[in-house]
Formats: C-alpha cells, sequence, structure tokens
C-alpha cells in the first residue's frame, strides 16, 4: 500500500512528462518564424521556451489564436483561423481564463485546487478600471509575467515570497502612479517593511515570512478598510494568528504562540471580537504594520500611551518611571500584561494579594501607604455611591422626583474613572484632589435623597392632619344638619 | 356678657350689609327655595360637585399659570420646574390633573343622572343643551390640557386623537389644521392648546354655566316623574339653605378629602419630552374619557360597508350623538309625562357600551 501511495505521484509526472514532451515536439511555426526575426518580435519566442505553459505543450496559437502548424503567414496569421495578435490590455486576461476559470481543464494538469482566481479577482481592488481606462488596474499578467511564466512556488516567480514585495512595490512605491488611483495612500509600505523583522528576514531569503501577500492575501485583495479585507481590524488578530500560532513555523524562530489566544481573552480583543468596537487595538495597533517590531521595554508606555494617553502621561512624571527604567521592567506592561490584558479591575491597586502594588512594595515602605490609602478611598466612594443610588431610588420609588439628583450621581462613575487614571501619577496628593469631587458629588445626592424621602414623609403627615381635620368638619357637619333637620321636623 | 357682645357683632355685620344690600331678601329667597327629597336625591349633588371641581380647576389653574410656559422649548422643564422646585408644585400640579378627570366624571354622572331621572324634559330643554355643552368644553379642557406638559405620551396622544378628527367628512382637513395649526402637531398645536385652554374654554364656560344656574334657579329643580300623580301633601322636600346646602358642602368636604389623598398617593407623572422625531411609543392612549372610542376605533375594520372604517365611526358616534343630545325633541312621551322604557333601557346600553370598551382599552396593549 505504501508503495503504491509513493510511486502513484511517479507515475504521473513520468506519463505526463511523455505526454507533454510528445507535445513540446510538435511543430510550432509561430515560435520557428519568430525566433529568427530578432529584436521585439523574437524576444517572445525566446522567452517562451522556458515558459511552464510551453513545457505543457501549449503553441502560441492557444493564447493568440490562428494556425501554429503552418508556416504560411497568410495561413499562420489569418483572423478566419481565430488570429487575435497581441490581445488588447483591456481584455487580456480573458486569454489566461480561458483555462484558469475552468477547473475541467486544470484538473487535467494536474491541479486539483479550484480554479477560483478569477472569481476573487473580480472582487479585488486591483480589478477596477485603471485611471486611463484601458481595463483593469491589475491583471494576471501584471503579476504573472507573460511568455516567461513559471509556477507561484518557483524562486523564479514574480509572485514568489522573496520576489513579491519588490513586485507590489513597483507600483505601491511609485508616488506618481499610486497617486492616480489615491493621493492619500502612504508609498513607504516596502521601505517600512525592510525595517521589520519581517521584511529583514524575508530579505535575507526566508520565504516563511510574512509578506505582502500573507497579509493582504492575493487574488482578493480589498481595499484596507472594506469589512472583507484580510487587513480590517477585526480579522487581523486571526490573520496573524494563521503563522504566530503554527508551532511548526514558529519554532524556526523560538517565539511563543499563545499571543491570539491570550489577545481573544484580553479587554481589547472582547471589545474588537465581540463587541464589533474597530477603535480597540488589534496587533498591528502596538506592533505597527508594515514595520513591524515587537515593542521595547523602553518604549513600551509610547504604544500603550497612543490610546492611554493621560495615564502615560501621568507615569512618565511618576516617580515609577525611573525605577522602572533603572530596573529594565516593561512599564505598562509589568502591571497590566501584554497580550492577554484583562479588564482593569480594582483589584490591582491596593495592598492585598492579589495587587500588582504588592509585588514590589512591602508594609514598612511608602507605596504601601499610598496604595492602601488610594484602594480604600476608591472603595470608600463606591460604597457612597451605592448609598446614593439606593437612596435616590427609594425615594423616586415613593413617587417623589428626584431626577436630577440621579442624574447627577451618574458623575461619580466618570469621577471614578479619573481616579483610576489618576493613579498612574502615584502621587496620593492628586489622587486626593480627584477623588474629593467624587465625594462631594454622593454627598449631595444622598442629602436630596434624604430630603426627598424626609419630604415625603412630611407630605403623608400632613395629608394626614389635613385629612382628618376635614373628616372631624364632615362629622360635625353631619351632626349639624341632623339636630336642623330633626328642628324642622318638630316644628 | 360675651355671648351678647358676639350676638352684637354678628348683628351689626348684618345689619352693614342689610343697609347697603339688602341681603335679607336674599335669605328669605333662599328659605322659600326647596330640593325634592326622594330615594334618587343623591343624584341631585353631582352637580354641584361637578361646579366645586370646576373652581377647583380654575384656582390650581391659575397657580400653575404664574410659573407656566406654553412654547415647545420651555413647557416641560415648566412643569417639571413646578413639580420639583416650587413650594407645594407638585401638588398644585397634581389636584389641578386630578380634579380635572374628576370633574369630567362627575359632569357625565350628572348628565346621566339628568337623563334618567328625565329632569331634560319641557321646559328644562335649555338646561339640558347648555348642560351638554358644558359636557363638551369639559372634554375640550382635558383634551387641550393633556398636551400642555409637552410629555411624550400626551404629545403622541394629541396626535393619534386629531388625526381621528382629520376623518370627518368635508370639514376634517380643516379641522385637523384648525386644531393643530399646522400639518403636523407641533409648538404652533402646544400654543393653540394653550391658549384655548386658559382663555378661550374658560370663556365659554363662564358663560354657559352662568345660564345653567340661571335657567336652574328660575324653573327650580326638577321634580321626580312620579310626584306628578302624587299628592302634594305626600311629596316631602327640604329647604335648599340651609339643609340642602349644607349637605352638598358636607359631599364637597369628602370630595376635596378624596381629592387630596389621590393627588399625594398618586401624584401625576411628567414622564419624558417630548421629541417630534422619536417613534410613537408603544401603548399610546389617550385620557380615559376618550379610551371607550379609542378602542372602538381600533376595532374598526378599514373598511366597513364601502366606507372607511375610521369614517364610518365617526358618522355612527356623530349620529349616536345627535340623537343623545336632541332627546328632548324625540323623548314623544315627554308631553305627557309618561315613563319612557326605551329610553332607559338605551341610557343604560350606553354605559355598559362605554364601561366594556374603556376597560378594553385599559387591557390591551
Amino acid at each position: 500500500m505504501k508503495l503504491i501511495k509513493l510511486f502513484t505521484p511517479m507515475f504521473v509526472v513520468l506519463l505526463s512528462s511523455i505526454l507533454f514532451g510528445q507535445s513540446e515536439k510538435v511543430n510550432d511555426e509561430c515560435a520557428n518564424c519568430h525566433s529568427q526575426l530578432g529584436d521585439e518580435l523574437q524576444k517572445p519566442a525566446d522567452l517562451y521556451q522556458n515558459d511552464l505553459h510551453s513545457s505543457l505543450g501549449f503553441s502560441c496559437a492557444v493564447c493568440h489564436g490562428g494556425e501554429s502548424k503552418s508556416d504560411d503567414m497568410d495561413v499562420s496569421m489569418n483572423k478566419s483561423k481565430g488570429f487575435i495578435g497581441v490581445p488588447k490590455r483591456s481584455i487580456r486576461y480573458e486569454v489566461c481564463i480561458k483555462c484558469h476559470a475552468d477547473d475541467k481543464k486544470m484538473h487535467q494538469y494536474g491541479f486539483k485546487k479550484s480554479s477560483n482566481q478569477y472569481e476573487k479577482l473580480k472582487t479585488s481592488v486591483h480589478f477596477r478600471p485603471s485611471a486611463n481606462n484601458q481595463g483593469p488596474i491589475a491583471d494576471c499578467i501584471t503579476c504573472h509575467g507573460v511568455h516567461n511564466i513559471v509556477r507561484v512556488t518557483s524562486p523564479a516567480s514574480p509572485v514568489y515570497p522573496t520576489k513579491i514585495v519588490n513586485l507590489c512595490g513597483s507600483c505601491h512605491s511609485n508616488a506618481s502612479y499610486m497617486k492616480n488611483y489615491n493621493p492619500a495612500l502612504p508609498v513607504d509600505q516596502v521601505t517600512k517593511y525592510r525595517t521589520s523583522t519581517h521584511g529583514i528576514k524575508n530579505s535575507k531569503g526566508d520565504a516563511v515570512v510574512a509578506q505582502c501577500a500573507s497579509c493582504h492575501g492575493s487574488h482578493e485583495i480589498k481595499k484596507v478598510n472594506d469589512s472583507k479585507s484580510l487587513v480590517y481590524p477585526t480579522n487581523i488578530p486571526k490573520v496573524c494568528s494563521e503563522c504566530h500560532s503554527d508551532k511548526n513555523k514558529m519554532a524556526v524562530y523560538k517565539i511563543p504562540t499563545d499571543q491570539y489566544d491570550s489577545y481573544i481573552q484580553s479587554a481589547h480583543g472582547i471589545a474588537l471580537l465581540e463587541k464589533g468596537d474597530v477603535s480597540a487595538p488589534t496587533c498591528n495597533d502596538c506592533h505597527g504594520n508594515h514595520g513591524a517590531v515587537p515593542p521595547g521595554v523602553e518604549s513600551i508606555s509610547k504604544v500603550c500611551g497612543s490610546c492611554h494617553s493621560l495615564n502615560m502621561e501621568l507615569f512618565e512624571k511618576s516617580v515609577h518611571k525611573k525605577a522602572f527604567d533603572d530596573a529594565k521592567i516593561p512599564e505598562c506592561e509589568t502591571c497590566h500584561s501584554n497580550h492577554k490584558i484583562l479588564p482593569v479591575s480594582d483589584d490591582l491597586i491596593g495592598v492585598e494579594s492579589n495587587s500588582t502594588c504588592v509585588k514590589c512594595h512591602e508594609s514598612n515602605d511608602k507605596g504601601f501607604a499610598v496604595a492602601k490609602h488610594m484602594r480604600g478611598k476608591i472603595e470608600k466612594l463606591k460604597a457612597n455611591q451605592i448609598v446614593a443610588e439606593k437612596l435616590l431610588k427609594e425615594a423616586a420609588q415613593k413617587g417623589m422626583d428626584v431626577s436630577d439628583a440621579s442624574f447627577s450621581l451618574k458623575d461619580v462613575r466618570q469621577k471614578l474613572i479619573e481616579t483610576r487614571t489618576t493613579i498612574h501619577s502615584f502621587d496620593q496628593e492628586k489622587f486626593d484632589e480627584v477623588i474629593k469631587q467624587g465625594f462631594e458629588i454622593t454627598k449631595e445626592a444622598k442629602t436630596t435623597g434624604t430630603q426627598a424621602i424626609d419630604n415625603y414623609y412630611f407630605r403623608r403627615k400632613g395629608l394626614a392632619l389635613s385629612t382628618l381635620l376635614v373628616t372631624l368638619l364632615v362629622a360635625g357637619l353631619y351632626l349639624y344638619i341632623k339636630k336642623i333637620e330633626k328642628k324642622r321636623i318638630n316644628q | 356678657m360675651m355671648t351678647d357682645n358676639k350676638l352684637s357683632i354678628k348683628k351689626k355685620i348684618f345689619n352693614w350689609l342689610e343697609e347697603r344690600f339688602e341681603i335679607q331678601e336674599l335669605i328669605d329667597f333662599a328659605h322659600k327655595k326647596s330640593v325634592p327629597k326622594f330615594r334618587e336625591t343623591i343624584w341631585y349633588y353631582f352637580g354641584g360637585i361637578a361646579l366645586l371641581l370646576f373652581v377647583v380647576q380654575v384656582i390650581t389653574g391659575i397657580l400653575l399659570l404664574m410659573y407656566y410656559k406654553g412654547t415647545e422649548d420651555s413647557a416641560f422643564e415648566s412643569v417639571q420646574f413646578i413639580s420639583t422646585k416650587i413650594n407645594f408644585g407638585w401638588l398644585i400640579r397634581s389636584v389641578h390633573s386630578w380634579s380635572a378627570n374628576l370633574m369630567v366624571l362627575a359632569v357625565i354622572i350628572h348628565m346621566f343622572s339628568v337623563y334618567f331621572l328625565k329632569a331634560f324634559r319641557k321646559p328644562r330643554e335649555l338646561t339640558w343643551y347648555t348642560g351638554i355643552l358644558l359636557l363638551f368644553i369639559s372634554l375640550a379642557f382635558g383634551f387641550s390640557g393633556y398636551l400642555l406638559p409637552w410629555n411624550e405620551l400626551a404629545f403622541f396622544a394629541t396626535k393619534v386623537g386629531t388625526d381621528i378628527s382629520g376623518e370627518v367628512p368635508l370639514i376634517g382637513e380643516f379641522i385637523l389644521k384648525l386644531l393643530r395649526g399646522g400639518e403636523d402637531v407641533t409648538g404652533a398645536t402646544l400654543s393653540r392648546f394653550f391658549g384655548m385652554h386658559v382663555a378661550i374654554f374658560p370663556g365659554i364656560f363662564i358663560v354657559l354655566l352662568t345660564l345653567h344656574l340661571l335657567f336652574i334657579q328660575r324653573q327650580g329643580i326638577a321634580e321626580p316623574e312620579e310626584w306628578k300623580t302624587m299628592p302634594k301633601e305626600e311629596r316631602e322636600t327640604i329647604p335648599f339653605f340651609p339643609n340642602f346646602a349644607l349637605r352638598e358642602l358636607l359631599i364637597w368636604l369628602i370630595v376635596i378629602n378624596i381629592l387630596a389623598i389621590l393627588a399625594v398617593f398618586f401624584p401625576w407623572e411628567l414622564g419624558v419630552k417630548a421629541d417630534p422625531f422619536a417613534p410613537a411609543p408603544q401603548g399610546i392612549k389617550p385620557e380615559w374619557y376618550f379610551l371607550g372610542m379609542f378602542q372602538i376605533f381600533k376595532f374598526l375594520p378599514a373598511q366597513v360597508l364601502f366606507i372607511n372604517g375610521e369614517l364610518f365611526g365617526i358618522m355612527v358616534f356623530g349620529l349616536a350623538g345627535f340623537l343623545w343630545i336632541l332627546v328632548p325633541f324625540w323623548d314623544s312621551k315627554s308631553s305627557s309625562g309618561r315613563k319612557n322604557r326605551i329610553l332607559n333601557y338605551a341610557g343604560i346600553f350606553i354605559i355598559i357600551f362605554f364601561m366594556i370598551f374603556t376597560t378594553l382599552g385599559f387591557i390591551l396593549d
């Protein structure tokens, strides 16, 4: 059985070479004649000798039409024989898709995959009309070449991983060309790429590392802001994980493969992938895209600070900045982790065993006392908020209007956020200044709630008193009416 | 000695007034007036209750008017301000809203009691007509006042209510635009509803109420039908003053107590501010006195006998209302003073019919 498995491909290759070897020997008068014409007319014939299609036995007439077996130009280049000469730029892809969009034909030549390149290309940004309206922006020939086409797995192919960067760059690094389509589009992708870890390794002939097509796709390339694009924010983690979660691929580079699994559990991953918040950071927001590198210890706060700017600003002025730098400890990452940045909880601050402060601070140092103070104040504000909310809820349930106070109390949430941000200054005075505003709001809300409840009971008491008075009046009046009516009847 | 002093002060005041206004004549007149005393006398008090509630409406309305602003931008906020910032503002607003509803209820009970006691018969036709007009104006007071807080429910209920008026044949479009002050319910609608609520309707109401009371004063309170065949000595009456007046006062005090309890225990909600661009919330309902009619309109199919459903409803209600108003004319037995059982059955049917549909309106969405 094993022998059958081993010899079957060998047999297919052998049979193909026999069959196509015979075809190659078919007399192609187009090539014969053109190989003697010199200059531009000879060049295609010379190049075609090494073309994959030539080795598969395709004559010139397969693409250009005409009768390739005849040495008479009037016959071989006769339009009645289907001769089209050089296909028009606008429709030259049609020559390719005659075979490459036909699964049956492609299967005959050993291609087992679906021949859907054209279907994908049609949806691509490259298949839009070119600026000069001469056909699609890019078609098959633009990338795969012509007359000297080789298999994509061949290092000689222009779309081979180590060559594709220059191929893409031939247009995308050309500012005067790109401005015809999108003047705002940067043209420094290749330059940046060459500075990235991917780019450096690619330049050294590593065909495994990511290049343009690894992230953007090949035939189906979409604009980056198209949600179907492979590099649309919500798709990026999956695209990066195609390689970075592959243990076999990453083993060579000796880097971990748990980043994707960590990221999807993180606050950022949940925001992006579960809540669809495209403003949440994905892989390239921290690592860069074309110039991707892992952020260094000294630059990590800058990366996080590009979004969490206030936190960064406060941290940079804090006592921790110098201490962390001296100890060569990564800044944000030390407390918040990197890929698995979980939603922040107040447990991070304080002196409990699960707080991050006690990793470095001990019970006899100042930092310990500050951490304890900050946590204590935050818990107190949260408790005050709950009490105020309960009071206002009780007042509202009693039918009292406390909508203004309830609305103001919502500001406590904002003050808590501000307070938590101020923690990054690690300055007790600054922290107290901010949290004080939160305490003032809860105090006011509690006063309003208490007053509203008191007012409610005052209304009830007032009602009871007035009802009693009116009832007494009713009783008195009733007795008086009885009296005068009795008197009237007696009269 | 003290009693003598008091009496002398009372006498002095009386003499002072008598000298100027001849009030003894009025007192003698009031003493002469009497009210029939029989098993249905209780219904005679509802006219007075409606009058009391109208007075409460006027007083609380004037107090609200001191802070209320009748514009699209500030109506809601001003009512909110009254309810939360003004001393006893919540109470005044709540009393105003509750007494409006109780007044409509009292007027409806008063109308049905007059109907069942046949008090509309000759010579009291004009008292009946002025009473019917007073009911219509009370409903118009309710409809216009409902919009004034400019909250979501009121906004959309007014939209639905005025939409129905737009279905009236020939003049529907005109009425719709007249009510709304344009194609849609906007700030212009609020302004004119405010104007009607605080100026036009009170003016008309006072005139009609004066006529209504004058007619009663001139013709006396209607006597029960069976008195026509009863010997005079068997007819029991009570003097209007002070006996009936004091009884009325006693009932007023009970009504005031009920009103205070309702206002304190069930303060009128304000809801959220109207947003003309927001979709209509679910369960939009008019005030209870329009709810029965509103529910019937909801049950009506789109087409009834080749007529638009809503138009059919308006025509049927219009005809029924017209017959109801003209009851003194077509009650053929009125001249002979005979009993008319069909009238009673029709009245009972109308009450049950509206009670069922009003209940359905509350229960169903």
